[in-house]
């Protein structure tokens, strides 16, 4: 049996371009699911019982089914229920935005609890309105805090948008596995794919821990 | 929204999809197992002074760690015959994919849950006169344990849900068999959101055991 590991190199080009419309999917997903997870991380420690309710229920359908079922459901069924034709590009950062607002929304409400009670009394002792406690206080203690946790939840997005591979769109998983199936040499096209995922997602696992380490010691929060 | 609903046909081929989700649970079942055992020797050894074996244990850890699971499972599929030129069957190999990756992040969750054993523990230990062993049996392992174990069953959790993957590789779990129905009775919201449902209604009783153990831990430390 003979490796030939040129091969990858030969076909670099569709791997790129895969892996570019992999961060592509994951960058739009990333910021439109961190938005909306602090928004429903705001819903659900709101004192609206209704708005607590459906945001929790929300978390806890989206983070306790596979997200590949969410994926299909929304590439096979958001067509036929709204009557509209979706590209899968757009399917893909639908689900991935709606999976990473679950996700996300729990890292916000772990933050949340950072700050300490003491604050929020001190911001209705000092007669601050909700959203200038929200966004002048709450915020940006807590974002810092979030931050580690954020960027985790950011590799796992960019490692689960593989699945979109499923669905026929052409990320670096699909385009990988088109050409080990064309060339029949598995072993380097899919090797060589792999690593591409590990250098980007091992450093911001390396950066995380360096953050969690010195940013937050430093500052004391 | 004129889409007519019909959950007759579920109901009639539920028998494939509990033989799916039979395959579902045999593999998150075993894969858990290798995970829970191996898992934590791949953290001694993640925590050996020795460099020679830290490094590569580092090494694996943060490979599966580091890359999809999709495509572990699917390299697992391709690539594992051709090097080892060795037949494994499908289900197999789908716990050895899902296994060896849970392996890796329970690993980590053994090996915070070692090392944030507070020094003082160990430091009491010593000038107590414990052995090595007793040290690290009596004082260090149980405590480790109890804190790791929200983590370890919320990764477990996560197994359940990634084995749903497999189905990329024909293997007949619940996902698999549930794509099958969806095509074959052209119901595809029915099908897709009964299956959902499975999944949810194993994976959120679970999780809420690891909220409250979770709680119960922040209580005690607090």
């Amino acid at each position: 049996m003979t490796f030939d590991f040129s091969i990858p190199l030969t076909y670099h080009e569709a791997l790129l371009k895969g892996l570019l419309n992999t961060l592509q999917l994951t960058g739009i997903s990333i910021a439109l699911g961190c938005v909306l997870g602090f928004l429903i991380a705001l819903a659900r420690t709101s004192n609206n019982r209704v708005l607590r309710s459906v945001s929790t229920l929300y978390v806890s359908l989206l983070r306790g089914t596979p997200l590949l079922i969410q994926l299909f459901w929304i590439f096979f069924c958001l067509p036929l229920l709204l009557g509209v034709e979706m590209s899968n590009f757009l399917s893909g950062v639908i689900a991935l935005t709606l999976y990473m607002g679950a996700v996300s929304s729990e890292t916000f409400r772990a933050s949340f609890n950072f700050v300490g009670a003491e604050q929020y009394q001190a911001c209705a002792a000092l007669g601050l309105p909700y959203s200038v406690q929200m966004v002048h206080v709450v915020l940006p203690q807590s974002i810092l805090r979030a931050v580690p946790t954020l960027l985790s939840n950011c590799t796992s997005l960019f490692k689960e948008s593989a699945l979109v591979s499923a669905v026929g769109m052409s990320d670096l998983m699909h385009i990988s596995q088109i050409i080990s199936n064309r060339t029949g040499h598995p072993v380097e096209v899919l090797t060589a794919a792999a690593m591409i995922y590990f250098v980007i997602a091992f450093p911001i696992t390396r950066a995380v821990a360096a953050i969690e380490r010195r940013v937050l010691d430093h500052l004391s929060i | 929204m004129s889409y007519q609903f019909d959950f007759s046909s579920i109901f009639r081929n539920i028998g494939p999809l509990l033989d799916g989700l039979v395959v579902t649970i045999q593999l998150t079942v075993v894969a858990n197992v290798i995970g829970l055992t191996l898992g934590f020797l791949v953290a001694l050894l993640a925590i050996s002074p020795s460099r020679l074996i830290r490094y590569p244990t580092m090494l694996y850890i943060e490979f599966f760690r580091c890359t999809p699971a999709l495509m572990q499972i699917i390299w697992f599929f391709y690539c594992l015959p051709i090097l080892f030129n060795v037949y494994i069957p499908g289900l197999a190999m789908g716990i050895l994919a899902l296994g060896l990756n849970l392996v890796a992040f329970n690993a980590e969750a053994y090996r915070a849950a070692i090392q944030g054993v507070p020094r003082e523990q160990v430091d009491a230990s010593v000038a107590l006169g414990l052995s090595s062993f007793q040290r690290t049996a009596f004082v260090v392992l149980p405590q480790a344990f109890r804190a790791s174990l929200p983590v370890l069953l919320s990764n477990g959790i996560g197994t359940f849900q990634q084995s749903a993957l497999v189905a990329v590789v024909a293997i007949a779990d619940l996902m698999y068999n549930g794509k099958i129905l969806a095509t074959d009775t052209y119901r595809p919201i029915e099908t897709f959101t009964v299956v959902a449902l499975i999944y949810f209604a194993i994976s959120f009783p679970i999780s809420q055991i690891v909220e409250y153990l979770e709680r119960r831990q922040a209580a005690s430390i607090a």
